[in-house]
């Protein structure tokens, strides 16, 4: 197959005015960006198919050619085919030039700022074009989800600009949930020896593994992003007829043997998924960009015995305690993140574990485990757990199943939660 | 339900047979005195009829109504001989749907039954609820719920009736 990459090499003339039109579609909206590349890799797919049977035809002309006794007719169809060839190859010189612009063939666009998050769909090496993530990514975001990331998106910046800029927090916090007179001028940068005791996680594997020895009750399993898929469309869900035998196909050497095909737990370069498993309590994934960096963008939590399509980092679990962890974790995260983006993977994966006690551990503010949230009239257990002082070595240092009140970290119902924890 | 001890212990007189609107293609059987229960297609029922060798002494039926909580799921109901209406008693069905380790819902559970309790006491109701937990280790099963716990708890809900109706009936 024809490789649009080795046409780029030559230069033409013609290419510069189409590359004139290019400058007003890299300042369109990048969805509108995006529908203009799939245009062009169809076009591209169908100028490939023309130069293919091209090439056929000018083999049969060949092959006639080569026969005893013929007459021109050989010659005509050998002199047609080539010019239809030579344009088939220019355009197709020309759409790859502009694909290559708008940045579908090479990794430029991922790195640009204007992206809002939206990556052009990549022509793997096979041909095949990876769209779908992205596109589904369009639908979701443009959907219910744009208020919760605007609101999150406001809160993340205030938090930011209370911490940097602290001198100008008066008035202009009137607005928020806040009062203003909070000025949180503690420190929210780590302390010291906790920066210097995690200087030797800075690879995923090192955290991971430290956060294996931390922590015994958990299993911890990482994925390339399409395994993570196929995993949660294996995972037995609470509908199936027989959920002891299917979960016992999913213990960990079958696990094992699903990524066998993959990445294991040594080589965790390409990894883009993380799965937190507290058997019978919950299970967490994490979601990272780039693959294989310490970098979170994405936590949601599931119930253990929830499987399907739905379940990755965008995803939301059908149950009302788990969609509210997701929430608050959404936020936690952001926190971590403004904290220092070299801790916030380590900090944001023992914080998850805090929430092993879920469904044990009674509210610190009013001690029930049971409360009705106003707002949903639902009963839940305490699904937040605080992130602002939030310490992974106080943790480690405490056993993991008492339920003290005054043990860090709390756990509180929404109603019972305040901001300032 | 008054057995002869020599009895019951060669060959089970009776069994409980269960079918479960979550499960439509199973039935479950179950005979409590050796601590058994089977899920089996609801076909079966069909063969035993064919065969025979047991009859139906007592067919209950649990109808009402579903409703859902937030994660909580309740079904009440009251019980009632097949082709009659005299009313047996009322059966509640708590389940939280999130999870299914029976070890960690323990305390959700107790405490939803303590609130739920709290509610209807004001409401001077006659009579009250009882829950009877199974040995649910005794009968094979895990901590992990399933079908055949419900099955399990349901035939120790209607043996409990039937004990306590029985008693009643030689009382007056």
């Amino acid at each position: 197959m024809m490789k649009p990459n080795a046409l780029m090499q030559q230069q033409e003339p013609q290419a510069m005015a189409i590359q004139n039109s290019n400058q007003a579609s890299s300042a369109d909206a990048p969805p509108k960006q995006v529908a203009m590349a799939m245009d062009r890799l169809a076009q591209a797919a169908r100028l490939i198919a023309d130069v293919r049977l091209g090439a056929d035809r000018l083999l049969e002309a060949l092959f006639i050619a080569a026969q005893p006794h013929q007459s021109n007719k050989p010659l005509h169809l050998f002199a047609k085919e080539d010019t239809a060839m030579r344009q088939h190859l220019q355009d197709l010189r020309a759409v790859g030039r502009q694909l290559e612009e708008s940045g579908v063939l090479n990794d430029s666009l991922r790195s640009r700022s204007n992206s809002w998050g939206l990556h052009m769909p990549l022509v793997c090496p096979d041909g095949a074009v990876v769209a779908y993530a992205w596109k589904r990514q369009l639908a979701g975001q443009a959907g219910a989800s744009a208020v919760d990331r605007t609101r999150l998106a406001l809160k993340a910046f205030t938090d930011q600009k209370r911490q940097f800029f602290p001198h100008l927090d008066d008035g202009l916090e009137g607005q928020s949930d806040e009062p203003a007179s909070k000025k949180h001028c503690s420190t929210q940068v780590p302390p010291a020896t906790l920066q210097e005791d995690l200087s030797d996680c800075k690879t995923l594997s090192d955290v991971l593994t430290r956060l294996e020895k931390e922590m015994p009750n958990l299993k911890v399993f990482t994925y390339e992003r399409l395994d993570w898929l196929k995993r949660a469309s294996s995972l037995p869900n609470s509908t199936n007829e027989n959920p002891v035998e299917a979960s016992k196909e999913h213990t960990f050497h079958s696990l094992n043997k699903l990524r066998t095909g993959s990445q294991g737990p040594v080589t965790t370069d390409k990894a883009a998924v993380i799965e937190l498993l507290f058997p019978s309590v919950f299970r967490a994934i994490v979601s990272l960009h780039p693959a294989g960096s310490i970098d979170p963008d994405a936590v949601a939590f599931f119930s253990p015995d929830e499987g399907g399509s739905y379940v990755h980092t965008r995803g939301f679990s059908v149950h009302h305690v788990f969609r509210h962890i997701t929430e608050h974790a959404a936020m936690a995260l952001q926190h971590f993140l403004g904290i220092g983006t070299e801790t916030a993977l380590y900090f944001l994966l023992h914080w998850i574990c805090s929430y092993q006690t879920l469904f044990t551990k009674v509210c610190s503010k009013c001690g029930r485990l049971l409360a009705m949230d106003r707002e949903s009239s639902l009963l839940l257990p305490p699904v937040h757990r605080p992130y602002r002082h939030f310490s992974p070595l106080k943790v480690s240092s405490a056993p993991a199943t008492s339920s003290a009140k005054d043990q860090f970290p709390g756990a509180y119902h929404i109603g019972c939660f305040s901001e300032e924890l | 339900m008054v057995r002869e001890q020599s009895l019951t212990a060669e060959f089970p007189r009776d069994f409980f047979g269960i079918s479960l609107p979550e499960q439509p293609n199973k039935y479950y059987f179950m005979i409590r005195g050796q601590r058994l229960v089977v899920e089996a297609d609801s076909t079966i029922q069909t063969i035993m009829d064919k065969l025979q060798s047991y009859k139906s002494r007592v067919a209950l039926c649990f109808e009402g109504f579903q409703y859902q909580l937030g994660d909580f799921q309740l079904r009440v109901g009251k019980v009632v001989p097949s082709h009659s209406e005299n009313l047996r008693g009322i059966v509640m069905e708590v389940e939280y749907l999130p999870i299914s380790s029976m070890e960690k819902a323990r305390q959700i559970m107790e405490e939803f039954v303590d609130i739920w309790q709290e509610a209807i006491s004001k409401r001077s109701l006659p009579g009250h609820f009882m829950h009877i937990e199974p040995n649910f280790s005794e009968y094979g099963l895990l901590d992990h719920y399933t079908p055949q716990h419900t099955a399990v708890q349901y035939a120790t809900v209607v043996a409990q009736m039937i004990a306590t109706q029985t008693v009643q009936a030689t009382r007056n």
